[in-house]
């Protein structure tokens, strides 16, 4: 499989602490987000798709690659971690052209580099600045400056908009989905839901150092049985809706939305009861809108893991 | 790969460098490596203000006086003897003592000092009552003695104190230092071999503490012989093994800093207290002279010894232990002391290839 990142059985523990179990993984191009409260091993992962620690047991592969050979490893993986350390006394584009010379490039590349990369995340005014006087969104895009630099196949980010006005944020996420549509693999972490549920292609649900989830959001919520599909339905009779829903045996429950032109009703199968509402509409209900309500990362979030330290 | 490994060595080297050198928290590294320079200067100091003082009585003295002249006069002499001899004395101080014979008379004795020089060694001769009592001769400068202070600072300062705690803080920070600023992510981050990182990063503080150690071996050598008369100094430079011996201390503080560097790199990958294995290769530093031999070898001091170009000799009366420590009784050759050098700081650099592959960015944990 070397057209993926693989966790083949891993866990990591550090002496007696869990940081991540027996996680399976297969990890497609595109946006995948690591989701999970703080302490559910999403760092753990990340730091361990990148070779910085080494499973206590299983194997990792990054499109094939061990995460033991980091000379090879790193020429496909860029990684935004979120330590918040620099090499001291390091201009921004000091920190990017001594990377890519590290990197074994001749000085003229990393040069070249060096300023495509700090254009790309809007730095190029404080590139000659020396890092210990930048902002916290300066450093967090510096860091994802050196990430990008190498132009890799893989990019790892962890927490990336922390720290960025919302003008910035956007630009970011503008970034990661050009990347992704040039066939990148991006791994993104963060708390803040309704981000990745916009650009997330699939998400990774991490509680505890478990994999409680993965796979696309959709996907994800359709597996979750316990919790009957909220579907939002616009209309203009409510209440006649309303009734007839009711006679429906997949229907659980109907509630009239608040400004009386709509409904929220909950079913335990999504697919039948959608060629019921088709019959409904054929009889002379007006039907605006039909909106599954409950079939992105918050909610998928909320049904797995809880709504603690969700970030709305 | 020698091809990729080479540019990536000297882009650690570049950055490294850029750390250490004129780094706030290595400056004491200067300073220890400055005392014995100072000492030298001062030494040198101190010896030409003497000589001047010397070569100021020797033109003030009757006659042109050689050392052997000055070896001449002995006690018991008369003093008119002496003038003979040497002439009138430059510098003459002299004082009466009343010393009481009886009840009621004194003996009236005069007290004279004669002061000559050849223009670098002085002669002081005590005169009482007309006959020379004391002579005491003061050299002016001594090259061989000087030779074995030399050698002293250097074996026992400059060796075992200034180099092995200046490689100590330098090389022990290579990944410790950057473990503690939580920054060696940012090496681990790069398609870089670790083994390169760690063989970048050792050259680099080679070269940190080459520049440091080797100028400060360079400057000694300068206050040392710079207070000697040309002449002196020409004959102990290019005819008495001077320069020879210069070049020798030099080569010997280069292999000092990789013996210890190797020692203090792997160190500084394994503990996270700097002060335990410091303490610990100090002691074992210190008590080479009482191992087996078998052991002798795993030390670097027992090669650096053998190669230096002096040998320290115990003064008599000298503790069989000290004797010990300041005498090397089965020196090696310089050849096989190389070697060893360099083999103890191979396996040490092994050690830490070994180590660095296994080497994990968990920094909560420091």
């Amino acid at each position: 499989m070397n057209d993926r990142i693989t966790c083949e059985d891993v866990s990591k523990f550090y002496g007696e602490i869990l940081g991540v179990n027996r996680v399976n993984l297969s990890i497609p191009p595109g946006i995948t987000s690591l989701v999970g409260p703080n302490g559910s091993g999403k760092t753990t992962l990340m730091n361990l798709l990148t070779g910085l620690v080494r499973p206590t047991r299983g194997q990792v592969r990054v499109l094939g690659y061990t995460t033991t050979d980091p000379e090879h490893l790193f020429t496909i993986v860029g990684y935004s971690t979120q330590f918040d350390a620099f090499p001291k006394g390091l201009t921004g584009f000091q920190f990017i052209y001594s990377y890519l010379r590290l990197a074994g490039r001749d000085a003229r590349s990393a040069e070249q580099l060096a300023w495509q990369a700090i254009e790309r995340v809007n730095l190029t005014e404080a590139a000659t600045r020396n890092i210990a006087g930048y902002s916290k969104g300066m450093r967090q895009r510096i860091r994802l400056a050196q990430a990008l630099s190498h132009d890799p196949k893989v990019l790892v980010l962890d927490e990336p908009l922390n720290g960025l006005d919302p003008l910035a944020r956007s630009e970011m996420i503008a970034l990661f989905r050009e990347a992704a549509a040039q066939g990148c693999y991006v791994i993104i972490s963060s708390h803040i839901l309704h981000e990745v549920d916009v650009i997330s292609d699939q998400v990774i649900l991490l509680s505890n150092g478990y994999v409680v989830a993965e796979g696309p959001i959709r996907s994800v919520r359709s597996e979750i049985q316990e919790h009957p599909t909220q579907i939002l339905i616009r209309c203009d009779k409510p209440r006649e809706l309303a009734a007839k829903m009711l006679e429906d045996a997949h229907t659980i429950e109907v509630a009239i939305h608040k400004d009386e032109r709509g409904l929220l009703v909950k079913t335990r199968d999504a697919d039948k009861f959608y060629l019921t509402m088709n019959q409904i509409a054929l009889n002379g209900v007006e039907i605006e809108s039909v909106v599954p309500a409950d079939d992105d990362v918050l909610s998928v979030y909320g049904y797995l893991i809880g709504n603690e330290e969700v970030v709305r | 790969m020698m091809s990729v490994w080479w540019p990536q060595v000297k882009a650690v080297i570049r950055l490294e460098l850029k750390k250490t050198f004129l780094a706030k928290r290595g400056l004491w590294i200067y300073l220890v490596a400055a005392l014995p320079v100072l000492l030298f200067i001062a030494y040198a100091v101190v010896t030409s203000t003497q000589q001047n003082r010397s070569a100021n009585v020797a033109r003030r003295t009757e006659k042109q006086l050689t050392y052997q002249d000055l070896l001449a006069v002995k006690a018991g002499m008369a003093k008119e003897e002496v003038v003979r001899i040497l002439g009138k004395p430059s510098l003459r101080f002299h004082w009466a003592e009343n010393r009481p014979r009886g009840p009621l008379t004194t003996l009236n004795i005069l007290h004279e000092q004669y002061r000559y020089s050849d223009g670098q060694n002085d002669l002081y001769v005590e005169v009482v009552d007309g006959r020379v009592e004391a002579v005491h001769i003061h050299e002016g400068y001594n090259l061989g003695q000087d030779s074995i202070v030399f050698a002293g600072v250097f074996q026992f300062f400059f060796l075992r104190l200034a180099v092995f705690f200046g490689c100590l803080g330098i090389f022990m920070n290579l990944f410790r230092g950057e473990i503690l600023d939580r920054s060696l992510h940012f090496y681990f981050l790069a398609p870089i071999r670790r083994e390169v990182l760690m063989a970048g990063k050792f050259l680099a503080g080679l070269m940190a503490t080459c520049a440091i150690f080797v100028t400060s071996t360079v400057l000694q050598t300068i206050a040392f012989v710079w207070h000697f008369p040309p002449i002196v100094r020409d004959v102990y430079l290019y005819h008495n093994h001077g320069l020879e011996h210069a070049a020798v201390y030099v080569g010997v503080t280069v292999l000092a800093c990789v013996g210890y560097g190797a020692f203090f790199l792997v160190a500084g990958m394994l503990f996270r207290n700097p002060i335990l294995p410091a303490a610990a290769i100090l002691i074992w530093e210190s008590v080479n002279p009482f191992l087996p031999a078998v052991l002798k070898q795993f030390s670097v001091i027992y090669y650096l010894k053998s190669l230096c170009p002096v040998e320290i000799p115990s003064a008599p009366g000298t503790p069989p232990l000290l004797a010990l420590l300041i005498s090397n009784p089965d020196p090696v050759s310089a050849p096989v002391a190389v070697l060893g050098v360099l083999i103890v700081a191979l396996v040490a650099l092994y050690v830490s290839g070994v180590q660095v592959r296994r080497m994990e960015i968990n920094y909560t944990s420091e």
